[in-house]
């Protein structure tokens, strides 16, 4: 007993501060060290120590030294605590647009439009219209855009062959009545074997960002959830999306439980899949046979023009605690030119946030080795992000429930299920003002 | 009531009690599409779920991470705790009867309202991600003192007076001569405690994020909602029944005293 | 003299007591006392940790009375209470009866009914998630078998909160048959003897002599499955997150919810220290209304 507290006291006393990120820039001497945070996951470690070798070896008197973001834990909570521990890095690249309202509040964040060639870098890489969407409320730009993913719809061909459909669904009705013929009961068990679709049926605020939310860019052509700062979401756009995933659930095209044993995508109990470009590199590890394609969201039959969709962006930027901005800044660029942005596509299988994607030279190769890619890589023009409005989890946990209400269980029409949805998200914001 | 229809029930009710955890046992090694038949015996043995479970988490560390702050508190609680209940039952100060009214307030204050404070109280003191926000917090217990008061009040008042006049302080005659032989009390109250330490699962989902700083409960709760085993069922199934594992080992040996620790505790009502 | 002298040394000292007490007294002031006066400042207050305090006077408690989540994760907790306490009294009253009877094996019966109270809740909750599985759960395969509908136990916002009272129930209930029993041995025989004198049917004794004895009991399964209900936690946090439709969204997910998910400290404080007040406003009714005149 007493040896047990005795070991306890000591690990207590111990680095458990293992988790605590050292103070950014501090190093003594010359050397103006630049810490960098890039995303928690694998491939873009991989990435970050690729990109951070090559920097040290041309700018040995500007070290930059990675440290990876523990994985227990989301990066905007992380990065909360750190700004207000004030042991923020100099330079983040998993900087979610969302959280953005966030960061620059609490005073975290350097603006990027103070460097003299912050104009020649973006524009230069991405598109004007796009860009804009990034500016925060104040003209100022925090955020540098880094990567996409944008949502697409991803569909097995042999399922849809097999179903008897011929062509690809573009509209709400082309893809009901491609739902109608691909979702039954093949070995005559009683149960369905293949459905169109799936999704997660619980109100978590982040699965609709793979649902409701590129929808409603789609459909809407463009228009994320505010405008002016306003609710910008009670419209018959969000009403047909809305009314869209009713049909889905209603008529049983997408079944209301989970799937034992794996993803049914890659099980090939689905036959379309609405994600992102990580999508590629997953079914192709595990399940290289099924043949597939990637085209843009299904939209309202009414509409016209270019599909848009959500972008699920992570940007690059720099905190205010950082001693050498400018370094940082070098850095930075560093990070997003067209070599670079290549590794991300490779290493990583990321789209960059460029416009010059499918004509730039550096890149064709790639896109010759990965067909698949080419279609995400057109739709990077055409996708959005999120709004840099605060509570903006509480506001989509809102949004999710009237999701869950009306289309899930059927207990709302469209049209009050989006009426409440804006409401409530009035309600938030009133609050928290 | 005849004696078959009794044996029966009671059987029945065996059965609803124990084949879910065999089922959840049997079911960790089955083959994954095999999982939900009734059958208590895996067609092959697959070790699929326990692999997946071992390499993903650190669940040993966890386990580690449990025994550690449990212990701890139960051992700090039992000791305090019977330091104060011997203080109330036994010596006398000023204010001895308000301290005792103190505490069961506090016994009857709803953790929903400390909840958040005590939190923030981690935050500030810097204890988030450390055992100390897991043990301390917990060291102490109005519950513990009150059934030592209430011990200890039985303990006949000659045997402390004799060994006074021998010298002996306080902290010795506790100790050395009313611990020996407090040993129901002690014991009903370490079970309770290590129980409680053990199986929380909220206070540890609030103040440790780093995961090889996470109790066992924690991280398999973790686990199976973060998304990394969803759909495996063997994974699931393997991590609960790693997770049952410590207890009901503890459990086979010991449950007598664990029944009886639960029973003496609804006497007072 | 040596009498006082001898008295002198008996008598115990002053001091003493506080010493053994200090180190309770600091835990004291820093984990109860200061936790309890920052609540009361918090809920008066904004924040989220990262920027500094707002003070917004009502304003938290003003949302509460507005806010139609608040009310829904009362009337969950009643409808878990509503099914919870009466199933495990019954229950855990028949196999106590059961027990308490010549039976041989006794000990064997209340260790595997005890079993489940002493393993971890996220084991339960867990296994019983597969159980209750829609597509695949035994329970459905069961009633399959038996040529009946498949129920949407976790699926269906009129049958989640039900499902989790009953696999609460199935957890708890070895406590109370162990309570019960100590309670049925306590019954003195004469009582028995003396009514089955008087003519008495054994129904008559179970409603005169037995329930009556066993009052405290029950009101002690009354009052913990009481707080227990308020308290539930990790059964909707790892089974259905709250839904379908906000069904099983507890008192207490709904804090945890706006605190950490969200970062509102000061409405989950509002929410704290609402829900505390109407735990005691609960359980001082139940004791009004349960305790009967024990000396009848």
């Amino acid at each position: 007993m007493r040896l047990l507290l005795t070991i306890s006291i000591i690990l207590t006393i111990l680095p458990s501060g293992c988790s605590q990120e050292q103070p950014a820039g501090a190093v003594s001497g010359s050397t103006a060290e630049i810490t960098y945070w890039p995303a928690p996951n694998t491939q873009e470690i991989e990435l970050a120590e690729t990109l951070v070798l090559a920097w040290n070896k041309l700018h040995p008197e500007i070290p930059v030294r990675m440290q990876p973001i523990p994985v227990s834990q989301s990066t905007e909570e992380v990065l909360l605590a750190a700004i207000a521990g004030k042991t923020t890095p100099d330079v983040c690249s998993n900087i979610w647009p969302g959280a953005l309202h966030d960061y620059t509040q609490a005073g975290g964040l350097v603006s990027l439009d103070q460097f003299s060639d912050f104009d020649s870098v973006v524009n230069s890489r991405t598109p004007r219209e796009l860009l804009a969407t990034f500016q925060s409320s104040d003209s100022h730009y925090y955020q540098l855009p880094w990567k996409t993913n944008p949502v697409m719809m991803f569909y097995n061909a042999r399922l849809f062959r097999e179903a008897g459909v011929d062509s690809i669904p573009r509209t709400y009705s082309e893809y009901l009545a491609a739902a109608k013929k691909v979702t039954r009961d093949i070995d005559g068990d009683g149960e369905i074997d293949v459905w169109m679709g799936e999704r997660d049926i619980r109100p978590i605020w982040w699965q609709r960002l793979f649902d409701f939310y590129p929808f409603f860019i789609g459909a809407s052509g463009g228009s994320t959830l505010f405008r002016d700062n306003e609710v910008g979401f009670e419209n018959q756009a969000a009403i047909d999306v809305f009314a869209f995933f009713q049909e889905c659930y209603t008529r049983r095209y997408f079944p209301k439980t989970f799937f034992q044993g794996g993803d049914p995508f890659n099980l090939e109990k689905k036959a379309t899949n609405f994600a992102g470009p990580w999508q590629v590199a997953q079914v192709q590890k595990f399940a290289p046979h099924i043949k597939f394609g990637v085209v843009p969201l299904p939209v309202p039959d009414s509409h016209t023009g270019p599909v848009y969709t959500s972008g699920d962006y992570k940007n690059i930027a720099i905190f205010s605690t950082t001693r050498h901005p400018r370094e940082a800044w070098e850095f930075v660029k560093f990070l997003v030119n067209p070599g670079h942005d290549l590794l991300l596509l490779r290493i990583a299988n990321q789209i960059p946030v460029r416009g010059d994607l499918l004509t730039n030279q550096i890149f064709s190769e790639y896109f010759a080795q990965n067909p698949v890619m080419v279609s995400f890589a057109r739709q990077v023009p055409y996708t959005r992000g999120m709004d840099a409005v605060p509570d903006l989890q509480e506001i989509f946990d809102a949004i999710s429930q009237e999701y869950e209400a009306c289309a899930v269980y059927g207990r709302k029409s469209p049209a009050e299920g989006i009426r409440d949805a804006a409401e409530r998200t009035r309600v938030i914001i009133r609050w928290n003002q | 009531m005849k004696a078959t229809l009794k044996y029966m029930l009671l059987i029945l009710g065996a059965v609803v009690f124990a084949y879910p955890f065999l089922w959840m046992i049997a079911g960790s090694f089955k083959p994954e599409l095999e999982i939900n038949g009734f059958s208590l015996w895996p067609s092959k043995i697959v070790l699929d779920g326990y692999r997946a479970v071992f390499t993903k988490i650190p669940i040993l560390r966890a386990l580690i991470n449990s025994l550690i702050v449990s212990l701890s508190v139960t051992a700090s609680v039992v000791v305090f705790g019977s330091m104060v209940g011997y203080a109330l039952a036994k010596l006398e100060f000023l204010g001895r009867g308000a301290l005792y009214l103190l505490i069961l307030f506090t016994m009857m204050i709803p953790f929903q309202i400390t909840l958040i404070p005590q939190y923030i109280l981690m935050v500030k003191l810097g204890w988030t991600d450390t055992y100390l926000s897991l043990i301390v917090p917990a060291m102490m217990s109005g519950f513990s003192i009150v059934l030592f008061r209430q011990f200890f009040a039985g303990v006949p008042q000659a045997l402390i007076d004799a060994a006074r006049i021998d010298g002996c302080s306080d902290l010795r005659i506790l100790f050395r001569i009313i611990w020996p032989m407090s040993r129901p009390v002690i014991i009903t109250v370490a079970i309770l405690t290590f129980m409680a330490s053990w199986n929380d699962v909220l206070w540890p989902l609030i103040v440790i994020r780093e995961r090889t700083l996470m109790t066992m409960p924690q991280l398999v709760t973790i686990f199976v909602t973060g998304g990394e085993a969803e759909t495996q069922l063997g994974s699931l199934l393997a991590a609960a029944t790693l997770l049952a594992l410590p207890v009901t080992l503890t459990y086979a040996f010991f449950q007598r005293y664990f029944i009886e620790s639960m029973a003496s505790t609804g006497i007072k009502g | 003299m040596t009498g006082s002298r001898l008295w002198n040394s008996m008598r115990p000292r002053g001091r003493n007591g506080y010493f053994f007490i200090i180190p309770y007294g600091a835990f004291f002031l820093a984990f109860v006392a200061y936790p309890l006066i920052f609540s009361f400042v918090l809920m008066f207050n904004r924040w989220n940790i990262v920027t500094p305090m707002e003070w917004v006077g009502l304003k938290n408690f003003l949302r509460l009375f507005s806010d139609p989540l608040f009310y829904k994760s009362l009337r969950n907790t009643m409808l878990f209470l509503a099914i919870h306490i009466p199933l495990q009294a019954v229950v855990a009253l028949g196999f106590s009866l059961l027990l308490h009877s010549r039976v041989r094996f006794r000990g064997v019966f209340r260790a595997l009914y005890f079993f489940p109270v002493v393993v971890s809740g996220v084991v339960v909750t867990i296994l019983w998630q597969q159980l209750y599985s829609f597509d695949y759960g035994i329970l459905n395969k069961l009633l399959t078998i038996a040529g009946l509908p498949r129920i949407p136990w976790l699926v269906d916002p009129d049958f989640a909160m039900p499902s989790i009272a009953v696999m609460a129930t199935w957890k708890n209930v070895g406590i109370y048959i162990v309570l019960f029993l100590v309670g049925l041995q306590n019954i003195p025989a004469e009582l028995y003897e003396a009514s089955q004198i008087d003519g008495a049917s054994r129904r008559k004794q179970f409603l005169h002599i037995t329930l009556p004895m066993l009052n405290p009991t029950i009101m002690v399964i009354v009052v913990l499955s009481t707080i227990g209900g308020f308290s539930l936690f990790i059964e909707p946090f790892v089974l259905t997150g709250g839904g379908p439709m906000q069904s099983t969204l507890s008192g207490m997910l709904y804090i945890y919810n706006q605190g950490f998910y969200f970062s509102h400290m000061g409405y989950a404080a509002a929410l704290g220290f609402a829900f505390a007040l109407i735990i005691l406003a609960v359980v001082l009714i139940q004791r009004k209304v349960i305790e009967t005149d024990r000396t009848a």
